[in-house]
């Protein structure tokens, strides 16, 4: 916790303030600037060891202000823009973003939502989250397996270390449009780039077993030797003799990845200890359920003990993956994208050169974007790899050097036999033909996001809710999504009507019920007298049978228990009885 | 039936040969041929690559995919793959890696035993075949031998271990990019520049000079004696238009006209060192007719004529 005094002398102020977190603090120099020589500033911007930033703030040369303090202050990006009024100045324009927005190249050229967008998704990208992370034993893990630093990085990213922890790689991306998988910012991806690593992942997931220790009567689980032979082995290939699953076996789904026993009875008298052999067991092995057709690999097997001193054996499961149609891709700027499809080699266009592009991006996605950096981050990574070294986009750093401007650019690219604006010759791959018109093309550092088609789609026909015998809420239950109003509009609309019907009644949950003509209530059937009879007219007489969901079935019911019923003969014109 | 002849006869000239490069020019053609080229170079060469990795010990840093992945992209000199079987279309073997018809088996032991780090190269995989073994870079390339040990595929840290049993087989660029043998298979239209001598008489010599830098690639120069434009390098010309726009600019528009010839493709052929890039070529070649030998019809079909009239005719070479 934090306590900070407030003065606000013109308004004749004085605030206490308690912050629990600590505020967005920014960095500035004093208005004391006169007293600063330029003896001083080379001090502190060497850092010598005889002056440390500590001693310039302890100096109140540099003063730490949180976003309250900013309001009362005037403060300068840069020493010549100081006026009289100035009360601080800026020591570093980019150090206004934090790490998030510090990834970003350029983005003081881009639309302000987009650079939002790209600081939630940034912590969705996958890549390289620590030095230790194959020893960690995260509950989901997702890896690449080959990420780069970016080729246009910043100095945020310098100083964070993202440039050692990268996450996304470099794709030479050309800007146009391609076989109509490219709609709604659908990217269309090279099928050899894929083969040969680019956007592979691996995902790691951890399963959990307990084996309990102290049941009430003094039992305990067991872990058994597996069968090798005879019904129910082919499932325990992969154990080991200690009854786990050994690390580097290919577990597939429905293997058992433990062995597990546990007691018929754990509660009641008290079993003594030479008498544990004697007890029944009923077996508890745990099976794996992953998707079906996908080769996972158990990782590692760890043991550690829980809360309440039980051991608990926690297996790492890995999935190694290649990018397939449906998986998210997103560049620094706020601009996600699905692949649309994968489309081999050949077929891509190149350049008389040999370049053929790892990825196509629609130019539709620009215009109503203007995400100017992206353009930017283009030019400048293309001028990067064709002259071998890192290119600046630093937010604000155009002034100071810190982001390199588009004409430096320009320059370095017309030196290297390309065109100054980025754009290349290209060919056809289908036919060999050149294509009509120039291409924009070069490297921009694509993220790989973590949402993946393979674990997003859904169906099911699983778990149903007993009364309604609807199918249950939400996907972590395997249950149903629903298809509502506006989802049933866009059906009816479009004129597939009977689709409706045959979907949400013939395939869903018909119900047959006895309805009465004369009083148009609900009655019912006996299996006595082998016929409908309506209760409210005492007879069988007007009795007809149809079919409607159970939940409309359901709907009367609730309605005419509140005395408020459905007249179905009110319909009966309407259907063909 | 007495069909319109529309037979070429494509002329190729050899520019460059080395093992692994190769830039020639392909002349009296059309694109649509020089493209099938550069595709089934990409494509449909075959080549050996390790498919199938059994691992035995590894307690490398690398997960036992990744090694896996990592192995198969290394280039097996590739030589015999035109005569070779495809596993699947083997009946000699059911593709367990003992058959010489389909695949070749290598090995690979590795462990570091010092404190430094050990790196597991494309040089410790030992083949049982000695003309399917992983390319070797160090002599063409021209770099210090000593230093350069083939491609890195894993380091191994003391105590650390791998050991493995692969199979390579044969396969082609289209099913898995390890298979492809081009690095780079590019074609360009040949440019044709012309130069209107009277208008550039016109300029003063640092209009010209302007006229030359105009051109990111050194397409232009200046004779230093006659103080003329000249051509130095057509085919440094990517097409990108920006001495028409110079032209255009100075307001003399057609001081120089630039066509792409057609029929004429300058080819590079880069190898990733499995074939010869001369051999490349011939395979694809090879290949080529293979495939058009199964659209071929044969001489004596009277209802492929029916069926297919004039085309047909054509096809057998009428
Ligand atoms: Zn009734
Ligand atoms: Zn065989």
């Amino acid at each position: 916790m934090m306590i900070r005094l407030l003065t606000m002398s013109r308004m004749r102020i004085f605030e206490v303030l308690r912050l629990l977190v600590l505020g967005c603090n920014s960095l500035a120099f004093v208005k004391g600037l006169t007293t600063l020589t330029q003896y001083k500033i080379e001090k502190l911007t060497s850092l010598d060891g005889i002056h440390t930033f500590q001693d310039f703030v302890r100096g109140g040369l540099i003063e730490y202000l949180d976003v309250n303090e900013q309001n009362n202050a005037l403060i300068a990006l840069y020493e010549g823009e100081a006026t009289s009024e100035t009360t601080h100045i800026e020591i570093e324009p980019f150090t206004i973003l934090g790490v998030c927005a510090g990834l970003i190249p350029y983005p003081h050229h881009n639309q302000s939502p987009r650079n939002t967008y790209q600081c939630a998704m940034g912590k969705q990208a996958m890549g390289s989250i620590a030095y230790n992370q194959f020893s960690r034993m995260d509950s989901v893990l997702y890896l690449l397996l080959y990420p780069q630093r970016p080729l246009l990085t910043t100095r945020t990213i310098e100083l964070v270390g993202y440039d050692k922890l990268g996450a996304g790689q470099n794709a030479t991306v050309a800007v146009m449009s391609y076989s109509g998988y490219d709609i709604e910012d659908a990217i269309v991806m090279n099928k050899s780039s894929l083969d040969r690593g680019f956007g592979r992942c691996i995902v790691m997931k951890s399963y959990t077993a307990i084996y309990q220790k102290n049941y009430e009567n003094g039992t305990s689980d067991r872990v058994l030797r597996p069968q090798r032979t005879g019904p129910g082995s082919e499932r325990m290939q992969i154990l080991d003799d200690d009854g786990l699953a050994a690390p580097g076996e290919i577990i597939k789904p429905n293997d058992i990845y433990i062995n597990k026993e546990s007691p018929i009875h754990t509660t009641g008298q008290r079993v003594p200890a030479d008498g544990q052999q004697d007890i029944g067991y009923k077996p508890a092995k745990q099976t794996f359920k992953g998707p079906e057709g996908e080769s996972c690999v158990v990782d590692r097997v760890a043991f550690c003990s829980d809360k309440s001193e039980n051991l608990c054996i926690k297996f790492i499961i890995r999935h190694t993956r290649r990018p397939e149609v449906g998986d998210k891709f997103s560049s620094r700027h706020g601009q996600k994208g699905v692949c649309g499809t994968i489309i081999q080699q050949e077929d891509f266009p190149f350049s008389e050169t040999g370049i053929c592009p790892d990825l196509i991006m629609n130019p539709h996605g620009f215009p109503s974007r203007m995400t100017i950096g992206k353009m930017i981050e283009l030019l400048g990574g293309k001028a990067g790899v064709s002259c071998g070294r890192f290119y600046y986009g630093s937010a604000f750093g155009e002034a100071s050097g810190h982001a390199d401007r588009v004409e430096a650019i320009s320059e370095t690219l017309v030196k290297r036999g390309f065109s100054y604006n980025g754009k290349d010759f290209l060919y056809s791959g289908i036919t060999g033909c050149p294509l009509q018109a120039y291409i924009f093309m070069g490297p921009i550092y694509y993220q790989k996001l973590k949402h993946m088609v393979r674990f997003s789609s859904h169906y099911s026909s699983g778990p149903r809710v007993m009364l309604t015998r609807q199918p249950t809420e939400g996907r972590a239950g395997n249950g149903g999504l629903r298809v509502g109003e506006m989802e049933r509009d866009c059906l009816i609309s479009y004129g597939a009507s009977l689709l409706i019907f045959e979907r949400l009644m013939i395939s869903s949950d018909p119900f047959e019920v006895q309805v009465c003509r004369k009083c148009g209530l609900l009655g019912y059937f006996s299996h006595m007298l082998k016929r409908g009879i309506c209760s409210s007219c005492s007879n069988g007489d007007n009795i007809s049978m149809i079919k409607l969901p159970y939940a409309c079935k359901l709907l009367f019911q609730k309605r005419a228990s509140f005395e408020n019923p459905f007249y179905l003969n009110e319909f009966m014109d309407t259907f063909d009885w | 039936m007495e069909g319109v002849s529309y037979q070429r006869f494509p002329k190729v000239k050899i520019r460059e040969l080395k093992d692994d490069y190769a830039k020639f020019e392909l002349r009296d053609t059309d694109a649509s041929m020089a493209n099938a080229l550069r595709r089934v170079m990409i494509a449909e060469v075959p080549t050996i690559a390790i498919d199938l990795v059994e691992i035995e010990v590894n307690s490398s840093v690398l997960n036992d995919e990744f090694i896996a992945h990592r192995l198969g992209l290394i280039p097996l000199t590739s030589e015999r793959a035109m005569s070779m079987r495809f596993s699947r279309d083997c009946d000699a073997c059911d593709g367990d890696g003992q058959c010489e018809f389909c695949s070749v088996e290598f090995h690979l032991r590795a462990k570091c035993m010092t404190d430094q780090t050990l790196d597991v190269t494309s040089k410790d995989l030992y083949s049982s075949d000695h003309t399917v073994v992983p390319v070797d870079f160090t002599d063409s390339a021209g770099y210090d031998s000593s230093e350069q040990r083939g491609i890195i595929i894993v380091k191994l840290r003391r105590g650390q271990e791998l050991r493995l049993r692969a199979i390579a087989r044969k396969g082609i660029g289209k099913d898995h990019a390890k298979w492809s043998p081009a690095a780079t298979v590019t074609f360009m239209y040949e440019p044709e520049i012309h130069i209107n001598e009277d208008m550039m008489e016109t300029l003063t010599l640092e209009e010209k000079q302007s006229f030359v830098e105009s051109s990111p690639t050194r397409v232009f120069d200046i004779d230093p004696n006659t103080q003329q434009v000249v051509v130095v390098d057509p085919e440094a010309y990517t097409y990108d238009d920006e001495v028409l726009k110079k032209a255009e600019a100075m307001g003399k528009p057609g001081l120089v006209e630039i066509y792409a010839k057609e029929d004429s493709f300058i080819f590079t052929v880069e190898s990733t060192g499995a074939i010869k890039a001369s051999q490349l070529v011939l395979n694809a070649i090879e290949v080529l007719k293979q495939k058009l030998d199964a659209v071929r019809l044969s001489e004596d079909t009277v209802e492929a004529d029916d069926q297919f009239g004039e085309l047909g005719a054509h096809m057998r070479g009428g």
